[in-house]
Order: structure tokens, then C-alpha cells, then sequence
């Protein structure tokens, strides 16, 4: 075989170590798991971000099909100091697609890995491997006629739940904080070993998916957004599929009302008369997922005027702000609840409210109540069309679910993405207490100049928030080490220990949430050598 | 109907419909004799506006008649069916012009059928002029150079930025100023000849007949093979 020359290699790794890393792999995995020609990785290094592609451009890819295939890689990746960035689906797209946090790291996709090991009915529970996706389970859940509802986040279809989980993403029905409803992980550490959290690790238990918490302490948060070991099964919960749902929206006409929007909302959610992760859209995100497009309304480049936007809901009956929401149950319950709700906003006297039969097929009302009752579509993916160009970094502050808090996160993102020329385009998904506010910065990676300036807008938001206390749940690997420092160094001190003990050897996706022996100790030691000199 | 059946059905129609535009062009591209050795049959995806109607000409010039075209809709059932026919085990080759939400589906799905990607164009066009940025392979070395070549000849100012996967190598950059004010969708068009003929000798591109001005708007190209 003739020797393999990369012009991508992991850090600190030589072409020879490399090249005997892959014989190993392919010796374990078989020649067509282990994929290092260019065209075999391009479709691994389309991002999204504001850099170039060959700042993640993987060096190879390894598919593998069973656990003990997962311990043999990690093997191999000790021997060798090969670091690996494990995806299940990939489908993280603006969060970072599938690619590496760090350029030359070898991806180990497990779509191969798609099995439903178990859904029962009764205990409304699930066990899968990490490639499953939405999509399959919809249709087993389908098949079978079995009476469980999906909860999942926009990409719904081709997304998964283990790779969604692990991110600690949400989605939009009363089971909509994922991780919340996750019960029992297996994960391959990085020596090898197998651990199952909670009563997995009991022998014979039938409670794994039952019992979230087991014996002493409970570890399984430890392995979300963390590079601390490979996920191979996850268990979660299921909804049972009630006999009534009443999906609706309320269209709100000025952008000021999003402190009373939040405000009515926040008793009914804590009290679960509207029990699903509730969404608050604003225009643009709303004309994005109806597929509409900018340069239909406007040909200057910058951001979207007020006036254009005041044109857009004058045209199209969109809100300022719209709201979607559903209720579950009984029928009874349903109309208990719809009282309560509509009596709530009809009291403050600004919102309109749609249903179901007044919207149709009306978009995106459809794709919403879609979203809300677990059926996938892939009507989001219209938002890409909004601006165009393939750039899109979803930037995602925390909130309290506080009206006033709402509206200072509002106009201070929006004064920071007019000042470099780019769109608001932003929902809020309310739990009972807190918001995700969710915001694509949508730019044009084929303008240099664009994507400078969405780079250097992305950090101004950061920098801004932070400033004023709020900090993103989730980020895009291009800025992960960026938000880690936002979090305090004691963390950060905690989390490497961490990673020392579980793995010395830093094989498992360095960079992840910040977490990098290499470059956390060196930082640290030339920290301290500075301030021993001073 | 099977999967298989409404696919084939859905790509006859669109051919036909693209064919007819082709025939109004035939005569510039008569003499255009490409090589096709090495290629198989591709399909292609494309949308429904001047853009990619231009990438269909340049395309068809390359590959002519053999070329199946399919518009994809925005729906789960389309992407739901190139999935199924992606892992279908048959070799094919896919090449296309599409919206960025669309493509985004399409790219994704393609990585997850463990399809090999060649070539991956992001193009924007507006104001008068173009922009492209290329993530390809060595399949498509001298690509860029013939692009840009024609790009210049077509008057219309651009900017091109090529990466080529997996090298230490900068990205390399070329551009060209607008020497006339009316730039079309010879772009496009060139794309798709590029695309058709990838991986075989270079020959000319050709020049096809596009009427109007520059569309303009964001698009995705793109070379799959399974």
C-alpha cells in the first residue's frame, strides 16, 4: 500500500505516527470505514462559520458499528495521540455543522450506528444509538401505531435525539428540554471501559430508562457539551400522544410588546396551563421559515430597515412578534385551558389569536403545529434563503423569562447586528423560567468583507452581553474556547481536572466547550510564570 | 408507486422541459464536441430561475441529452426520496445548482449516504458583478483558472476564492473587473459545463446563449457521487 501523504494532519501528530494510526483503523474497522480522500471529506468540512473551511478540515473519518469497535478506536487513539471529534447525525449546522473544532482532527461519524434497541409503549420510554434520527423513530412510532409522541428541534427529520440531547438541545412539546427527559446513557471512555449512568450499571435492571438518578452522585450532565467520553446508547422519555391538541399563535403588531408577551406568559407556563416549550418568533425569523427572501423586499445591502419590515407585516399578516404555543390533554382539559389562555392575552388587549382552523395550511403556522405535536418537516431550513450566502452562527443568550429582560436582550442584539450591517433574525423558546433567545446571524460567506464583519459581529455580542451578565447556552465551535471564559476560570480549573483524570491523554475532542489539555495548561503555566515574574 | 418510480417520473418531466430551453441555444454551442469518458450519466438538481436555467445550458452542453434534471421542493417527501435513492447502492453522480436551504439538505444528506463530494460552489450575484468560493479536489484542478477565464470574457466583474480540501495551501484567490455593465448568467452557465465534464480533459467553454441581466441571488453548486 502506498504510503498516505496528508496535507491535514491532527496537531502534534506526524505523518508517520498518522499513517500507522490508519493501518490500525482500517485493520480494525475495514478499508471503506476509514475515509481520507479529499472527496470523502469535503462533505465533513462544509461550515457555516466565519473562517475558512480548512480551519476544520478534518484529516480523516472513521465510521464504525459497534461498541467494541468505539473501544478499539480509542485504543488506537491513545496509542497514537489521535484526537477524534465524535458526531452521531452531524446535523448541528449552526452550531458548527459536523466538522472538527479544530482543524486535522479524525471525525468518527456514527450514523452507522442506528439502532432503536427498544421502545415500550407502556413505560412511554426509548433506548437508541446515537445514529438514529427523528425520522426513524417517527416512522417506527407510525408503523407500530404506537400512541407516543416525538418531541425534536427544527431539523427535525434528519436531526437525532442523542447527538440533540448531548448538546442540550430543546424542542417544542411539553417534552421539549431534551435533556430533561433523557434517562440512561452508555458512554465509551476514553481507556475503554463502558459506563452506564444511573441503574444501568446494575446487573440485570430492567430501570435504566426508569430511573434517572441511581446511587450516589449522578454523572450523566457530565458527558453533555463535554468531550469526557463517546455516547453509544442514550435512553429518554416519551410523551403518550393525548386525545386532544390545540396548537395556536398570537400575532403581536409592535416589537415593544414583547415585555407584556412574556410577562402574561411566564404564570402560564410555570403553572403548565400552556406546558410546551413555547416560541416567540420575531418578522424575520417568521419571513425566513415562510421561505420569503430579502432581496424581494430590498436591494441595499445592510440590514433590514424598520420600514421594510413594518412593509413585510403590513403584506404578509406576520406579527411583530409571534407567538406559538399548544395545549395537551383531554379534551376537557383542552377547554379548561383555552379559557384560561385566551381570557389572559384578550385582558391585555394587543395580541390577536389564530387557531388551527382560522391558519390552515397557512405557513408557518403549519410547520409550527407540526413542530409542537411531533410530526418533522424541514420548513426552517428556509431561513438560509433569507439573506443567502451559507453563513449562519446561531448566537443564544440565556434569559430570565421576564418581560423587561426580554426586551434589553432584544434591542441590545439588534443595535449590535445593525452596527455591522446584519439582521435581526430571532425567536425566543420560553421554558417556565428561562428563554433561550435564539438569533442565525445570517451572512455572505462568499464576501470576505461580510464574513469579517460577522466574525467581528459574533464577538461584539459575546462581549457586549457578557458585560451585562448573559452568557449563551450553546455555541458554535468556532467560539467555544471564547465562551468557556465566560463561564469563570474556577470551572474551567474543575472541568480540566476533570479531563485529566478521564482522559490524560486528551484524545477525545480537544477544544470542545473549551476543554483542551494542550492548550489550557500551556496558557495556564505561561499564566503563572508571568505573574511569578511580576 | 415506489420511490424509485416517482423519481424517475418527476426527473422525465423536468428533462423535457429543460430540453426545449437547450434547443434555443443549440447553435452557439454547435462544434462543442466535450470528452465523457469516465462520466457517468449525471442527474441534475437544479431550481426553478435564470441561474440555474443557465447552469442547465452549460450543463447539457457538456452532457447533452443524457443529462436527467429534477427540480427538488422544499418538502420532507423530496429530500425523503434523494435520500432513499442515495443509499439505493448504484453508482450516480449528482451535480446541481440549487437554493442555500435546499443544497444545505441536499449536502447533508449526501454526507450521510457516504456520497463523495468533488466540488462545492457557494455563488452570489449582485450588482453587476459576481462572487465564488470554491471547496474542491484535485478532480477539479485548473476549474478555477477556466471559470475565471470565462468569467472575463463575459465582461462581468467577480471575485473567486477556490480551497482545495485537504492542502496546506492558502485558498487562492482570483477576480476580474466588470469591463461592461451588463453581467448575465454566463456564470452559472459555465459552472454547469465545469461540472459536466469534471474529471475528464479540459476542453473550452463554451459560450451559451442566456438572455437578460444578472440574476441576482445566492446559489449553491455542487458534484456528488455515490
Amino acid at each position: 500500500m502506498s504510503e498516505q501523504m496528508n496535507g491535514v494532519l491532527p496537531r502534534g501528530v506526524t505523518q508517520k505516527k498518522f499513517n500507522a494510526a490508519v493501518e490500525k483503523f482500517r485493520a480494525l474497522l475495514g478499508e471503506g470505514n476509514v475515509l481520507l480522500k479529499a472527496e470523502q471529506l469535503i462533505p465533513y468540512n462544509k461550515i457555516m462559520m466565519s473562517v475558512e473551511n480548512a480551519a476544520h478540515a478534518p484529516s480523516a473519518v472513521l465510521t464504525a458499528t459497534t461498541v467494541e469497535q468505539v473501544q478499539g478506536i480509542v485504543k488506537i487513539c491513545n496509542q497514537y495521540r489521535i484526537p477524534i471529534w465524535t458526531i452521531s447525525t452531524g446535523r448541528n449546522f449552526g452550531y458548527g455543522t459536523a466538522a472538527p473544532v479544530q482543524r486535522g482532527q479524525v471525525i468518527l461519524d456514527l450514523k452507522k450506528m442506528n439502532r432503536i434497541i427498544k421502545i415500550d409503549p407502556d413505560m412511554c420510554t426509548a433506548l437508541v444509538e446515537p445514529g438514529v434520527t427523528f425520522q426513524q423513530l417517527y416512522d417506527y412510532i407510525e408503523e407500530n401505531k404506537l400512541p407516543l409522541m416525538l418531541s425534536f428541534s427544527a431539523p427535525s427529520a434528519i436531526a437525532g435525539p442523542l447527538g440533540n440531547t448531548m448538546d442540550r438541545g430543546v424542542g417544542y412539546t411539553p417534552y421539549g428540554e431534551h435533556f430533561m427527559m433523557q434517562c440512561g446513557m452508555e458512554v465509551v471512555l476514553a481507556n475503554g471501559d463502558i459506563y452506564r449512568t444511573g441503574m444501568g450499571g446494575v446487573k440485570g435492571s430492567n430501570t435504566w430508562q426508569i430511573f434517572k438518578w441511581g446511587y450516589g452522585p449522578t454523572l450523566d450532565g457530565l458527558f453533555t457539551q463535554a468531550n469526557y467520553g463517546i455516547t453509544t446508547k442514550m435512553g429518554f422519555w416519551l410523551m403518550p400522544r393525548p386525545p386532544a391538541y390545540k396548537p395556536f399563535e398570537v400575532i403581536f403588531e409592535n416589537e415593544a410588546d414583547i415585555v407584556e408577551i412574556v410577562d402574561i406568559l411566564r404564570p402560564l407556563r410555570i403553572a403548565q396551563i400552556i406546558p410546551n416549550a413555547v416560541v416567540i418568533a420575531n418578522i424575520l425569523w417568521e419571513a425566513g421559515s415562510a421561505h420569503l427572501r430579502r432581496r424581494d423586499y430590498i436591494a441595499e445591502p445592510g440590514h433590514t430597515p424598520d420600514l421594510i419590515l413594518e412593509k413585510m407585516q403590513k403584506d404578509s399578516g406576520m406579527g411583530a412578534w409571534n407567538l406559538y404555543a399548544a395545549l395537551y390533554g383531554t379534551q376537557e382539559q383542552v377547554d379548561v385551558n383555552w379559557k384560561i389562555v385566551t381570557d389572559a392575552f384578550r385582558k391585555h388587549g394587543k395580541g390577536r389569536i389564530v387557531t388551527q382552523e382560522e391558519a390552515g395550511d397557512k405557513q408557518p403556522f403549519k410547520y409550527r403545529a407540526e413542530l409542537m405535536s411531533g410530526v418533522p418537516n424541514l420548513q426552517e431550513f428556509g431561513l438560509y434563503n433569507w439573506r443567502g450566502g451559507g453563513g449562519s452562527m446561531w448566537f443564544a443568550p440565556v434569559s430570565e423569562a421576564r418581560g423587561s429582560e426580554c426586551k434589553k436582550q432584544a434591542l441590545l442584539a439588534k443595535r449590535i447586528l445593525h452596527k455591522y450591517g446584519l439582521d435581526y433574525v430571532a425567536e425566543f423558546i420560553v421554558g417556565p423560567r428561562d428563554m433561550h433567545h435564539v438569533i442565525d446571524v445570517l451572512y455572505d460567506r462568499t464576501s470576505e468583507e461580510e464574513t469579517r464583519r460577522a466574525d467581528a459581529c459574533f464577538s461584539e455580542l459575546l462581549d457586549e452581553f457578557e458585560k451585562e451578565g448573559y452568557a449563551v447556552y450553546r455555541v458554535n465551535t468556532r467560539f467555544q474556547e471564547r465562551v468557556a471564559r465566560s463561564y469563570g476560570p474556577v470551572k474551567r480549573d474543575v472541568e480540566h481536572a476533570i479531563k485529566r483524570a478521564l482522559d490524560p491523554n486528551n484524545i477525545l475532542a480537544p477544544g470542545r466547550s473549551g476543554i483542551d489539555l494542550d492548550t489550557y495548561e500551556t496558557r495556564r503555566s505561561a499564566k503563572s510564570t508571568s505573574s511569578d515574574e511580576s | 408507486m415506489t420511490v424509485d418510480r416517482r423519481f424517475v417520473l418527476k426527473s422525465m418531466v423536468l428533462g423535457g422541459a429543460a430540453g426545449v430551453v437547450l434547443s434555443r441555444s443549440m447553435p452557439l454551442l454547435a462544434g462543442v464536441t466535450p470528452s465523457h469518458s469516465g462520466i457517468r450519466p449525471a442527474l441534475a438538481l437544479v431550481g426553478g430561475g435564470a441561474a440555474e436555467a443557465a447552469f442547465l445550458q452549460g450543463a447539457r452542453a457538456a452532457a447533452g441529452t443524457r443529462l436527467r434534471v429534477q427540480q427538488p421542493d422544499r418538502g420532507l417527501g423530496f429530500m425523503l426520496d434523494f435520500e432513499h435513492r442515495l443509499r439505493a447502492g448504484r453508482p450516480m453522480r449528482v451535480i446541481g445548482l440549487l437554493d442555500d436551504a435546499a443544497a444545505t439538505l441536499v449536502l447533508d444528506l449526501a454526507r450521510s449516504a457516504g456520497a463523495r463530494i468533488h466540488w462545492l460552489g457557494q455563488h452570489t450575484g449582485e450588482a453587476g458583478s459576481t462572487r465564488h468560493r470554491l471547496l474542491n479536489t484535485d478532480l477539479a484542478e485548473g476549474c478555477a483558472r477556466q471559470l475565471s477565464r470565462h468569467l472575463h470574457a463575459c465582461g462581468a466583474g467577480f471575485t473567486l476564492d477556490e480551497e482545495r480540501q485537504g492542502s496546506a495551501a492558502p485558498a487562492r484567490q482570483l477576480a476580474g473587473p466588470a469591463r461592461n455593465g451588463a453581467g448575465s448568467a454566463q456564470w452559472a452557465a459555465g459552472v454547469g459545463y465545469l461540472l459536466a465534464t469534471l474529471g475528464t480533459r479540459p476542453t473550452m467553454m463554451p459560450r451559451v446563449s442566456v438572455q437578460g441581466t444578472l440574476p441576482s441571488g445566492s446559489f449553491v453548486s455542487f458534484s456528488i457521487e455515490v
